[in-house]
Order: structure tokens, then sequence, then C-alpha cells
């Protein structure tokens, strides 16, 4: 019988134990070749240019991080699957095989795995893109023609990412097999040495996991203006250590001691699970850091999107602070307006204020395009009567000054306290930095200085005074009606109407879905994750039972030790999960320089603590039928 | 029945299979076991010495015919109760050991113990006395598959004695020794017997495992054929033993 027969029997055989990898490593080809899609299709050209870049850039980064997920999910999954083949393969030794020929068959077989998975992933994916995409419009609120086209080149990326990573893995697994000892393939399934780990290994490990967890933390939330991104980058890499080794080290440590403490252990039925759980640890560690890092990864993602969400709705509220900006060619033109406004509209707030704009020649200004504008302190004052802002300033010094600037969707710049600008040879520090939009929509491209009303006095000589006048309607969506009237004035020198439907960040809205949809994901993933492992593991369990049942242990105290074993299982991944989200919400909230995301944090993990409590219902039920 | 039996049998029948194709396996079968004996029931294959065990542990339920265990018709109790009674008052010595690999040997020996709710110190304790007796001192911190499996059979020995039962159930407990372990587990077993420790059930089909015992039923197609009683020395028992086996001509393995 020739290699590949052998393989393509074996695999037949064994359809049924492949069937869970192959649905996963499935599912996650569908959503891969969906996002893919998304940008290669050029549906969501119709949302413009620029909204279109934007999306398609989130995407491509989306498009990454599952990418990322799926080399994971390979690796864990070869993984599990090496140990179990090795057995069952390596009994071929004995027909005379060799190890090279027996990597072979191995490789031959999980490649099989691999391109069943990558045919049912394409082919559903191809019949699922519609719906994936009006799902995704749906849930951003983004009005888009959908029609069904799924490009090649869609294809061919998603086929070139699975393959990449699904053969690195099998090669991997090929020289696994070819560099072990026939003693190694024949008794790779006796995982039952060896349970007890040595102490001193533990704790280093332990140890430098809680060091590792420690400082990640710490720089993941530490505040440090432009190095945040490097910061985050490297604590990531830290917590996922930090996770591996607590997992690796600091809780069979924990376990280990527990056991040893035998007055501890005697007790009811620990002396049962704690030992089981001991022994699963060592086997199942790996896992349990997966499954914790996808979960931190997917809290994360849902933080992001809602971070997004946030701060694009901030900006929209910001934006719209004046439904008409006017300027005027000179001062005191403000009741004119509101009367020529109130023909059609009434006017819920008004507000007035010079613009002081200095020529460059008369600065140290650096910008070509963006000169100094000097506000005077009063001005801004009453504004915040006359509209109902905000005003918690004090009158700056001399040689003082207030900056006024706009809200980023995303800055890594701190604010510029204690810079300096120099007007007129004189130079005036920054001693705050407010986002509140007193100048509403004029306030989004430039930055302004406040001066004490002395000092502006002085300055304004220099430059050119513009003078606007703000009016917040009371029916904004009205806004159309007033246009002609305002325009009709002599006096009006140009109009900046602020539609609030009009939406520029409406790509945010689909970020903050994808977002939604990539933690749907995760969780998923990180929970069938953990339920297929203890599946697996309840059937080695079987045996164990039965023995207990047959020395006199009765039903009871075993449904007991196995709930409390499933118990901590599931706990210990979620309480390392919780605590660790709570640093990386904390750092996209600092990143985004968002408000507190806590509500998200505890959302999220609130949505995977219920799926993980009907995972662990569904786990107790199944080994507990095994007790029977 | 006097204070002094521990297991009483009255005219078990076990049938297997359904009408017209029934299999008689025990045909009214009656053993009286007293208190400190040790009994070895020898018997050819199918003779129904499984079937008996099964019967005696729980597992199974007789066709006809009583069971009293320390007085108690178990034949007829529910589920529950046939669990505690098995966790209370009868202790199993398996061929194939059945300590949990999870778990030391130490932990192995304490946990029936510990899962009946008794102080941790009194486990320790118990287990202390019982490995020590067992020759395991040395062994207790080990894992059962750092056990060679007489050193393994021996702690399931321990494991069965723990608890106090009023019987020790022993289901081929030699059968996957060498004759040196063997040996060793046996004198072990005279040991805690002559001790007055545990009154001991053995089913076995060596006639070197047997001659260890008092006294030695022979199970022949499904009813006590014959009784064999110690003598004077062991070896002039399995001497006995081996005639007798020789004298039914069958096969007892």
């Amino acid at each position: 019988m020739s290699m590949f027969k052998l393989a393509v029997q074996n695999f037949k055989s064994s359809f049924k134990s492949y069937l869970s990898l192959i649905i996963s490593l499935s599912f996650t080809t569908i959503i891969l070749s969906n996002f893919i899609n998304l940008v290669s299709s050029g549906i969501l050209d119709q949302l413009g240019e620029s909204q279109a870049k934007n999306i398609e850039i989130s995407i491509q980064v989306l498009s990454f991080v599952i990418a990322c997920f799926m080399l994971f999910f390979v690796w864990y999954a070869t993984n599990v699957f090496l140990t179990k083949r090795k057995k069952e393969i390596g009994t071929y030794i004995f027909m005379g095989l060799s190890n090279q020929k027996i990597g072979k068959l191995y490789m031959i077989e999980t490649m099989l795995i691999g391109i069943v998975s990558l045919i049912f992933g394409i082919g559903f994916g191809i019949l699922t893109s519609q719906l994936f995409t009006m799902i995704l419009m749906k849930l951003s609120n983004l009005a888009i023609q959908i029609h069904f086209k799924f490009t090649l080149a869609s294809i061919g990326i998603t086929c070139l990412i699975f393959m990449v990573i699904y053969l690195i893995f099998v090669i991997k697994g090929y020289v696994n097999i070819v560099r072990s000892s026939v003693l190694e393939m024949v008794s790779a399934n006796r995982q039952n040495e060896y349970v007890r780990q040595k102490n001193g290994v533990l704790l280093i490990k332990a140890i430098s996991g809680i060091i590792l967890l420690g400082t990640g933390f710490y720089l993941a939330t530490k505040e440090a203006g432009m190095e945040v991104m490097g910061n985050i980058l490297i604590a990531m890499v830290m917590v996922i250590a930090g996770i591996y080794l607590l997992f690796g080290g600091f809780i069979p440590f924990v376990l280990q001691t527990l056991a040893k403490n035998k007055s501890f252990l005697y007790k009811k039925e620990r002396n049962l699970w704690i030992n089981n759980m001991i022994f699963r640890m060592k086997k199942n560690y790996r896992t349990y850091t997966m499954v914790c890092v996808l979960m931190l990864c997917s809290v994360t993602a849902l933080g992001f999107g809602f971070a997004m969400k946030n701060r694009s709705d901030n900006i929209n509220h910001f934006e719209n602070t004046y439904t008409y900006q006017i300027m005027g060619d000179g001062a005191g033109y403000r009741d004119e307006f509101a009367s020529l406004i109130q023909k059609e509209n009434e006017i819920e707030y008004s507000s007035e204020i010079e613009i002081s704009v200095i020529p460059d020649i008369f600065t140290d200004n650096a910008y070509v395009n963006t000169p100094y504008a000097v506000l005077s302190f009063s001005q801004i004052k009453q504004i915040a009567e006359d509209t109902g802002l905000e005003f918690e300033l004090t009158e700056p010094e001399e040689n003082e000054y207030i900056e006024l600037g706009h809200l980023y969707l995303m800055s890594l710049a701190g604010d510029n306290v204690g810079t300096t600008n120099e007007i007129n040879k004189k130079v005036y520090t920054s001693v705050a930095y407010v986002t509140i939009p007193y100048l509403g929509y004029f306030q989004e491209d430039m930055e302004y200085m406040i001066v004490n009303d002395k000092v502006y006095q002085e300055i304004c000589q220099l430059g050119q005074t513009m003078y606007l006048y703000n009016y917040k309607l009371k029916n904004p969506e009205n806004l159309e009606l007033s246009v002609e009237d305002i325009r009709s004035d002599p006096h009006c020198g140009g109009l900046v109407k602020i539609d609030p439907d009009r939406n520029e960040n409406s790509w945010i809205n689909i970020l903050f879905s994808v977002s939604f949809f990539v933690f749907m994901v995760f969780v998923l993933a990180s929970g069938s994750i953990l339920f297929m492992k203890i599946y697996n593991d309840a059937f080695e369990e079987k045996e164990r039972y039965h023995v207990l049942s047959k020395i006199g242990i009765d039903k009871r105290s075993l449904n007991r030790a196995i709930a409390n074993e499933l118990r901590v299982a599931y706990i210990i991944p979620l309480l390392v999960m919780t605590i660790a989200s709570f640093f990386s919400i904390k750092a996209i909230a600092n990143l985004m320089q968002s408000a507190s995301l806590l509500s998200v944090n505890i959302l999220s993990v609130a949505i995977i603590y219920i799926f993980f409590l009907i995972c662990y219902f569904f786990s107790k039920a199944m080994y507990q039928k095994n007790v029977e | 029945m006097d204070e002094n039996t521990v297991l009483e049998i009255k005219n078990l029948v076990k049938d297997y299979g359904t009408k017209g194709f029934k299999t008689n396996v025990l045909k009214g079968l009656n053993l009286k076991v007293n208190r400190n004996d040790f009994i070895a029931i020898m018997g050819p294959s199918g003779s129904g010495k499984t079937t008996l065990l099964n019967i005696l542990s729980t597992i199974d339920k007789p066709t006809q015919g009583s069971v009293i265990l320390d007085g108690k018709e178990i034949t007829r109790l529910k589920n529950k109760e046939l669990s505690k009674i098995r966790k209370d008052k009868i202790g199993f010595i398996f061929q194939d050991y059945n300590l949990l690999d999870t778990m030391t040997l130490q932990d192995n020996i304490a946990l029936p113990l510990s899962l009946n709710g008794i102080s941790s110190k009194n486990c320790i304790e118990k287990t202390n006395q019982l490995a020590n007796m067992f020759g395991l001192k040395e062994h207790l911190r080990k894992y059962p598959y750092q056990l060679s499996g007489g050193q393994k059979q021996r702690g399931a020995t321990c494991r069965a004695l723990i608890t106090n039962p009023e019987i020790i159930f022993a289901d081929e407990p030699t059968g996957a020794l060498d004759s040196k372990s063997s040996h060793d587990l046996l004198e072990c077993l005279k040991m805690v017997n002559d001790n007055g420790q545990a009154t001991i059930l053995m089913v076995t089909h060596d006639a070197f495992s047997a001659s260890y015992a008092k006294e030695v039923y022979i199970l022949s197609d499904g009813a006590i054929k014959c009784k064999l009683s110690k003598g004077q020395s062991r070896k002039e028992f399995y001497d006995r033993i081996i005639d007798m086996q020789a004298s039914m001509g069958s096969d007892f393995s």
C-alpha cells in the first residue's frame, strides 16, 4: 500500500475525532476570508474614498489579528494532535518503517485535515459572505448596497495565509517525529509519568511570571507620552509570557504546596480533585495560557471598539456645539444675524468672539498653514456664560497662555503644557490645555492661545481680527432654512453650517461593530478550546472514575469532586483574565484618551463569564455521566 | 446467624440471558464466612467465581437467594445504601491494583478514609501505620508509576484495609505478580488476618495463593464442590489443593 493510501485510510477511519478540529479551523477561515473579501470586493467604495480607506486599514489590521489567532490555534491543535498520533502511527515502527516514513505519513494525514478545513472554510466563507456583510453594515448603521461578490484575490490570500501557517506546524511535527526515539514514539501516550515537577523550577517560573506580569501591567498603564505605543507592545509580550509562566509555574506550585500539606489535603474531596488538578495542570497549562490570552484579546478588542466609538461620539458632539458659525466683517452684528435666523428657526444659544490671527513674521511659528490665533480670556469667559459650557480657567499672567485645542481620535502626544510661543519678541508659556469646544467646529483644525485681556489688546494690533458669530438652533435639522437669509446679509463674510446627520466618522462605527465581531469569535474560540480539552480529558478520566466507584467511593463524593475540579479549571483562567483585562482596558483608555472604559470591561467580562458558565455546566454534565 | 458471622450466603442463584437462552451461572450456593476467616475460592473458568464476587461486592444482583453482610440483607437495598455498605463494610483488592496514577501512594491509601470525613490527623496516622506494616514506608511519596507491581498491590491492600472493613474481597490479587511479590503480598495478607485485623475472601485460580488461606472452597459449575481446611503446614495444604485440582481434572486458570 502506498504511503498516501495509508494516510487517506487513517484519515477516513478517524474522521470523527478530527471533526472538532476541522470545524474550528474552518470557522476561523470563514471569518478571515470574509474580512479579506470585504476589503478586496470594493463594496466599501460606496462610502467614499477616505472612509473606505480608513475602514480598509482597520479591517486589514483585524485580518492580521485573526491570522495571528489562526497561528495560535493551528499551533495548539497540531500539538495536541501530534502526541495523540505519535502513539498510533508509532506502532508502524514495529513493521519496519523508518522515522522519516512515519513522519511523512503524519504529514500527509495532517495536510488532509488542513485541506478539508480550508475547503470547508472557503466554501462556507463564499456562501456566507453576503450575510456577513449585511450583519456588519446593520451593526454599523451604514447604508450600503450589498451585492454578492467574492473575489479570487480574497480566496488566494486566505489560502496563502492558511497554508503558510499550517505548513509551518506540519513541518514542525515532521521534524519532531523524525527526531523522536523509538521508545518515545511507542509510549507517547503514557503521559502519566512525571506528575510532580521540581519545586525549585516551579518557584523560579512562578516568581519570574509574577515579575513579568507586574512589569507588564505597570508599563501598559504608565503615562509615557510618545512612548506609550512602544510600552504597550513590550507590556503585551510581557503579559503573555507572564501568563504562560503563571500557569506553568505559579499555579502548579500553589497546588503542589497544597497537596503536600496532608492535613489540608485529606479533607472532603480535596485529595481527589487537587491531585487531579495538578496532573491536569501539567498537561494543560499551555491550553490555559492560550485560552486566557485569547479572552484577554477579545476583551481588549471590544474595549478598543468602544473607545473608538466613544471618541467619535465625543468629536461629533464637539463639532455640533453650534449649528451656524458666521464670519462677520466687523464687531456687533450678533443680533442682526440672530434676527435673520429667527425668521425661520429658533435659537437655543449664541455667542460671539474676536480671533486675532498673527502673521508669521511676528512669531516663531514653525508651521506654514497654521498661524498663531489669539483669543482674549474675558471673551472666552463670556462664551461660557452664553452657551452654558463648562469654565474653570483662571486668567493667565502676562507671559502665559492657555492652549485651546480639540479632541483627537487617537493621539500619542501628551498635552503641551510648558511649551512656549514667541510673539513679537515676547515669550509666552503654556500653563493649561483645554478641549472645551468654545469655538465649535472652528476649533477642529487649529489651536488657539487664550491670553489675558491686556496682552490681547497689545497683540491684536499686530494681526488681523476675525469676528466669529455662533448660533445653535433648537432644531438643527432645519439648518438649510436660514442659509439663504444669512448669506443675503452684506456683513456675512462666510458661513459654516454643521449638519448633525453628517457623519465623517462612520468608519469608526464599522470598526466598532467589527471589534464586537472579533470579540465574539475570540470568546467562542477560547470557550470551545477549553471545552474541547476538558471533553478529551473526560474520556481519559472515565477509567479513573470507574476505579473509584469500584473501590466503593459513592457517586455523590465523586460528583462533588468533579464539580470542584471543573470549577477551578474554569475559574483560574477567568480570574487571571479578569485581572489582566482590567489593565489592558486601562491601557486602551490611556492610548485613546478615552473616558473610563470600566463599564465596557465589566460588560465584556460578564459576557465571557456567562458563556463559560454554560461551558462549565456542559462539561460537568459530561463528566458526571462518566461516573455512571 | 450468630454474632461471629460476617457474611452468609443462602441458596444463591444467578441466571444470565433471557427466557429460552438462560445460562445458570450460580446454582444455589451456600457459604458462611466468620470473623477472622481467610477463605480462598477456587474454580475453573466459567465456574462462577467472578459472578459470585460481583454479587458479594454489590455490583451485581442475584436472581434468587440472599446475601447477608454484617446482619443486613444486601440484595434488596437501594443504590444509596449499597454505596454506603461498599464504603464502610467492604474493602477491595483487584488483580490490576487500580491505584490512581494522579496521586502519590500515600494519597492513594488515605483516599477512602479522607473521603469519609475522618479528620486528616487520623488519616495520616492510619496511613503511616499501615504503610509501616506493609513495608511501604519509604515509598509513600512515590507515584504508582515509580513502584513495582508488588509494591502497588501492597499499597492497594493498605487502601482496602484503611477503613477497617468487615470483610475484604480480593479478586486474583496475585494474578499480575511474580512469585516473589506474590509471596510477599500473601504473607502480608496472612499477617493482617492472623493479627485479627481482617476477614478475607479471596478468589484465585492459583493453588499457591490459595494455600495461604485457612479454608479453600472449590467452586465448580455454579456450586461448591468441596471444602479443604488447612492442616499443620502450608506445604501440606498446598499438596492437597493440587491433588484436588488434579482429581477434578479441569483447567483452573
